[in-house]
């Protein structure tokens, strides 16, 4: 990987506003794609929203600001740049007048900026408010001749301007593969692809229909795109910080991979994950959803104040919700005015009064065919009983208790012994239970009764446990805290949401709470959330989202590069109820994800990081996606879903990084080979393994994976003793079926005859490595 | 990074042969504008030094015990230290064994060198080279528990996943090393650095800038050895069919990022040799291992490390970060004043010089910044537990540097006279940052990564300066 991630995205905002901009002679200039890219980046620090950095008492952000009348000096006239003093300021070349100055370290605007600028304000400086807090606009699907498919026709129109042409489909083969990983996360069998590319010869589409059917059915939809979920959740299995022990939240974890699988309306599960616990006779799965919002870290180092490591855990909230649900950086609110968007410091303690009024418990779960309820009655009946049966049966005690020597007490178990001490009115049920255990039979009335009663006790008061929030009976006051600091509480607060947005329906007779809060974000008129989810799934098929900047929606993030696609898809999402499989469905049944991504020489000059889609994109898998791959082909593969992390062999010495060396049991049986989903990651020492191929580390939430491409990733493929495991083990598909067939297993293609070639002339060891090693195998292709 | 360009030719000539001339070229400049992300890069202005060695007193050394001598506080031993000290601040452990009685110093200290440095008479080594080093007394940080003040020293910030100073200076400078990491991670101590792997992420930067640690047990890289059996012949046969195999997918889907997993495939296959040559020290003289004070070089001391660093920088490595724990002296029975702070003392002073020494002899010191200290400092006032110790302390503690371009034999900031906070020139982390990112030829207000709309820089939002009096 090169410099790309830093730069591109600086690129992307240009090019999407060059491409949408080219000559301006006469030109219509659009102030939200073409003027505030160029304030934002160079202005607004100093001319914007912000009252406390604001220099010259000028803003730049909105009309009346920025043609207000400064003792005779007026930032923009419209129509009249050479009497504008933002215009004389950016063309100036005086050290002491120009524009943006040379303390801010920015370069003077250049040639195209200008023109955009100047012919901005000749037409009159016309404002608009920021694009993603306008509401959404369903624009008709452009028409395109022998095109059918929604996204085609946007993504097409768009090439056509461009004089580009999209790229041929992909081979059956390469598309199978594709489609299974995007959706499943696992590749296709040999017999699957077989069975495909037979199917696409005789009718494509109907093979292709099926296959994505059968996909988004799959129990292994839930966990790839769980996984997606996770990473915003900045799920992990410890507590983080320097001692890091271990927690049990993975209930959590199986709730998203469930919820997805049962296409979950994403109103409702947003409304679960935020405020299951609120709802009306809230549920076991509702309140384990809250889980969420726990997947914070929790500082255990001795000396802390914990009231300042609460807090940050509040802010870490607010900051996700933030970007996960709004693609807003409201985080940036916390210290002061937000400088970019408009945000005030006191909105952002608003928003943090809905989460600071939690307690943070641990909840027993309990498997969903217990039914609680009668089973506690029962166990409570049993009691009674047992201690009813206890009493009556006295006489057989004392009389068995005289009989016993003193020698035959010795020998007794410490607990028995401990309870034969005691006076026979003052023992408790277990001290009782403990003396019967031993003089009486396995088939004794009560010997049974009590097996009933520590079958109960297990059953209810000994299940798992996860992390899940609780609404306080009275809420903690809130105030905003000068700087972030919570030693300096200033102005009281009550919970609210920022007023650029849509209004919180306020509920009457009381504050409103999480609940509210949640139903506010996926409410219709929120023209945020439906935006960002939708460009957050797309970003997964190609690499990229529509709006690039997938966690910064807000004046500084990019333009998006298709904005009517955006905002149909985002209409087509709430018309079809949230539903995520359908959006899949409609995603990856257009020609645009179907084409194929071998780079073409003839766009290669125009539109080299293919922002307009001519072609697909080849991505390296995710972290966990690369060791399920070579699990899969080696036929080692656990499909089983669901339950406790487990325990993979992972490298010595990995587990003593951190200050407590935890404990690493490597797991036995077919838990060993389960998907990388499962694997236990402590965030102070995570798995080499996964962290070398990009997978978070939960330390906060992360909206999109760096794909990086390192020397450690080389060596882990090629000598991790796990990856070995799974060579050695593909090794034998090639003594038994040849080398072609365990090349198909990694790639779902036949190889080439050089290929081949050069496979034939290593030992079936080595060549079941390279194998594993290719980039292709480790690619979406 | 010469020996990368293999690939490149073979994407040149498969263009050049395949799609005439005019086409290929263009295609071919695409390709090679894509730079491994290594790639030695342009500094802002001219550096004064080329890399850093961090020697991290993990836990909070002790300066007053070390380098700060206070008359006024050993007179005022056992007494309350003024309220106008410590009036709205909050210290660790305020709700136990933190306490506002003054604790003077219970070793004596001596002057050295033409600068006159106080050394206490645990650091004879340390002393002996107090003319090549600078002191800045008035280090200030903003956290007070060790994890979160970990990451603030290292990522100036206390919050989890921003890149750590290491991955900043190898994202802004590239590696002149082309078979070895650009920032490695060395340890020492009873355990592991609190905050662990996150000390040296790479955070919104590329994992290509993450630190590597070279570890005490099994490979010294995870997964640096090939697996049992296969030799180093055999390796070379996989690796070279992975390549053939891979450059034939490149000419049939042109996509460049093969080109950077082929590259990373031969650094990977190289490091499998240099990373064992740089552990092997019996090429060092029986002078240099007597040096650094290394009686057994399989030993993973402290001493090891520092010769260990000396070896990275020599062969270009960027950023070399050594951990060493057990600096926490609170006056518990594992971590306290009377015992385990001299044995702290012998266990780093010997290598700290030698390595600075030794850097010196082999020129190497002028392009190489050697920075001494810990997350923070420790309390005028003692504590209350088993034995003696101190608090953890922020406002005011000690570092050192020597090299690249730091005024040795220097001592730079006023402290009060207890040593509570500084009375002139303070020195914030944040300024700490600037100073060594302006040495390498980084400006820190330039060197930035945009995430999530932001501009983040290691220095933060706040106002940092370079300290020019710590400069030659």
């Amino acid at each position: 990987m090169s410099r790309a991630f830093a730069l591109c995205l600086g690129l992307a905002a240009s090019h999407a506003a060059s491409a949408a901009a080219p000559g301006l002679g006469g030109a219509r200039i659009e102030f939200n794609r073409d003027v505030r890219p160029i304030l934002s980046e160079n202005c607004f620090a100093c001319h914007g929203f912000d009252p406390k950095h604001r220099e010259g008492g000028l803003r730049l952000d909105t009309f009346e600001g920025a043609t207000e009348d400064r003792d005779g000096a007026r930032g923009i006239i419209p129509g009249n740049p050479d009497k504008s003093d933002v215009w004389q300021r950016v063309i100036s070349d005086d050290e002491d007048e120009m524009m943006p100055p040379q303390k801010s370290h920015k370069p003077r605007l250049d040639a195209r900026q200008r023109n955009i600028l100047k012919a901005w304000i000749e037409q009159g400086a016309h404002y608009q408010r920021h694009w993603s807090f306008e509401p959404l606009k369903r624009e008709q699907v452009p028409v395109i001749p022998g095109v059918s498919h929604p996204i085609d026709r946007f993504i097409q129109k768009r090439l056509m301007e461009e004089k580009m042409v999209p790229s041929p489909a992909a081979e059956a083969s390469t598309l199978i593969r594709r489609v299974s990983l995007d959706l499943t996360g696992l590749p296709p069998t040999p017999s699957e692809v077989d069975a495909f590319v037979d199917a696409s010869a005789k009718g494509a589409e109907a093979a292709y229909g099926a296959l994505v059917d059968r996909l988004l059915t799959s129990p292994h939809y839930g966990e790839r795109w769980g996984r997606w979920w996770l990473d915003q959740a900045r799920y992990a299995d410890s507590n983080g910080y320097s001692i890091d022990a271990p927690r049990q939240i993975w209930k959590f974890r199986d709730w998203v991979v469930t919820a997805l699988n049962a296409d979950m309306p994403f109103d409702q599960f947003t409304i679960e994950q935020l405020a299951g616990d609120l709802l009306p006779k809230a549920t076991q799965s509702q309140i384990i959803a809250t889980g969420f919002h726990r997947n914070t870290q929790i500082n255990q180092e001795g000396g802390i104040d914990k009231e300042q490591y609460r807090i940050d855990s509040i802010f870490d909230r607010v900051a996700t919700t933030g970007s996960v649900w709004l693609g807003l950086s409201i985080g940036c609110a916390q210290c002061h005015d937000h400088k970019f968007d408009p945000i005030e410091q006191k909105e952002y303690y608003r928003l943090f009064a809905f989460f600071n009024n939690q307690e943070e418990p641990e909840m027993k779960v309990f498997d969903s065919s217990v039914d609680v309820k009668a089973l506690t009655a029962e166990f409570n009946d049993i009691e009674k009983k047992l201690a009813a049966l206890i009493k009556q049966r006295q006489a057989e005690v004392s009389d068995w208790e005289k009989e016993t020597t003193a020698a035959f007490r010795a020998k007794l178990p410490a607990a028995v012994k401990k309870a034969l001490r005691i006076p026979l009115a003052k023992r408790t049920l277990a001290d009782h239970i403990a003396v019967f255990n031993v003089f009486t039979q396995p088939s004794d009335p009560l010997r049974i009764l009590n097996d009933r009663h520590r079958e109960l006790d297990a059953l209810l008061h000994k299940g798992v446990t996860t992390m899940v929030l609780k609404e306080l009976a009275k809420p903690r006051k809130t105030t905003v805290l000068i700087k972030g600091d919570f030693t300096r509480p200033a102005d009281e607060v009550t919970p609210g949401t920022p007023a650029v947005l849509h209004a919180l329906a306020a509920p009457s007779g009381r504050l409103p709470n999480r609940l509210d809060l949640a139903k506010w974000i996926v409410s219709p008129q929120n023209p945020l959330t439906a935006r960002v989810i939708v460009n957050r799934v797309w970003q997964q098929y190609f690499g990229r989202g529509i709006v690039e900047t997938e966690n910064d929606f807000g004046s500084q993030g990019t333009l998006p590069s298709h904005p009517e696609l955006l905002d149909w898809l985002a209409s087509e999402f709430l018309a079809q109820k949230w539903s995520l499989k359908a959006l899949h469905r409609l995603i990856v049944t257009s020609h645009t994800y179907r084409q194929s991504s071998v780079s073409r020489l003839d766009d290669a000059k125009r539109d080299p990081n293919n922002y307009l889609l001519a072609r697909q994109s080849r991505l390296r898998l995710d972290a966990e996606i690369v060791r399920d791959v070579c699990l899969a082909a080696s036929g080692l593969l656990s499909q089983k879903v669901g339950g406790p992390p487990v325990f993979p062999p992972i490298p010595d010495g990995v587990m003593s990084q951190g200050q407590v060396k935890r404990v690493w049991t490597v797991s036995k049986g077919a838990d060993k080979y389960r998907r990388g989903l499962y694997t236990f990651v402590y965030r102070a020492s995570p798995p080499p393994e996964l962290t070398v191929f990009d997978a978070p580390e939960g330390f906060n939430s992360c909206t999109r994976r760096i794909r990086s491409n390192t020397p450690l990733q080389a060596l882990t493929m090629l000598n991790d003793a796990g990856f070995f495991e799974l060579a050695a083990t593909l090794e034998k598909t090639i003594q038994k079926d040849g080398v072609a067939a365990a090349f198909k297993r990694c790639t779902a293609r036949p190889p080439a005859p050089a290929e081949l070639a050069i496979l034939n002339g290593l030992d079936t060891l080595s060549a079941a490595r390279a194998l594993l090693n290719l980039d292709e195998t480790i690619t979406r292709e | 990074m010469n020996a990368m360009n293999l690939p490149h030719e073979q994407t040149r000539r498969y263009f050049l042969s395949r799609c005439g001339v005019g086409m290929g070229t263009m295609a071919l400049s695409h390709l090679l504008a894509r730079e491994d992300a290594l790639t030695p890069r342009k500094t802002h202005f001219p550096a004064r030094a080329k890399s850093v060695i961090f020697l991290f007193m993990a836990g909070g050394p002790s300066q007053l015990d070390m380098f700060v001598r206070k008359p006024e506080l050993q007179k005022h031993d056992g007494r309350p230290i003024p309220e106008s000290f410590t009036k709205g601040k909050r210290f660790a452990f305020m709700d136990s064994s933190h306490r506002n009685d003054l604790l003077a110093s219970r070793f004596s200290f001596h002057q050295h060198g033409h600068s006159g440095a106080w050394v206490n008479d645990l650091l004879p080594h340390t002393a002996s080279i107090v003319d090549e080093l600078t002191f800045v007394h008035t280090c200030k940080t903003d956290l007070f528990n060790h994890a979160p003040a970990k990451f603030f020293m290292n990522t100036g910030s206390g919050i989890f996943g921003r890149p750590s100073m290491g991955a900043w200076i190898t994202y802004g400078l590239g590696s002149e090393c082309d078979n070895l990491p650009g920032f490695v991670v060395l340890q020492s101590g009873p355990r592991g650095p609190r905050g662990g792997a996150v000390l040296w992420s790479s955070g919104v930067l590329p994992t290509s800038y993450q630190g590597v640690p070279l570890r005490n047990s099994g490979d010294p890289i995870v997964n640096l050895s090939s697996p049992q059996g296969i030799d180093a012949a055999e390796q070379r046969r996989v690796v070279d069919a992975v390549r053939a195999l891979n450059t034939q997918r490149l000419t049939n889907t042109g996509d460049a990022e093969i080109t950077t997993r082929i590259n990373a495939y031969e650094m990977a296959f190289r490091m499998q040799t240099s990373a064992p040559e740089l552990m092997d020290l019996s090429g060092e003289s029986r002078a240099t291992l007597e040096l650094y004070g290394i009686r057994d070089a399989r030993e993973t001391t402290f001493a090891r490390n520092c010769l260990l660093a000396r070896r990275l920088v020599e062969r270009g490595v960027r950023f070399v970060q050594l951990y060493d724990t057990n600096w926490d002296h609170h006056g518990g029975p594992t971590e306290n004043l009377e015992k385990h702070l001299p044995l702290k003392c012998t266990d780093i002073d010997r290598p700290c010089a030698a390595l600075v020494k030794d850097l010196k002899s082999r020129g190497l010191l002028d392009d190489t910044i050697v920075v001494w200290g810990g997350e923070f400092g420790r309390t005028p006032m003692g504590e209350v537990r088993e034995s003696t110790g101190r608090n953890h302390h922020i406002d005011a503690f000690t570092m050192w540097f020597a090299g690249g371009g730091f005024k040795p034999g220097t001592h730079y900031g006023e402290t009060d006279e207890f040593g509570f906070g500084a009375v002139e020139n303070p020195v914030h982390v944040h300024d700490i940052h600037a100073t060594l990112l302006n040495q390498l030829g980084l400006d820190h207000q330039k060197l930035s990564v945009r995430s999530q709309g932001l501009d983040f820089r290691l220095t933060g939002v706040d106002p940092a300066k370079v300290v020019r009096g710590l400069l030659a």
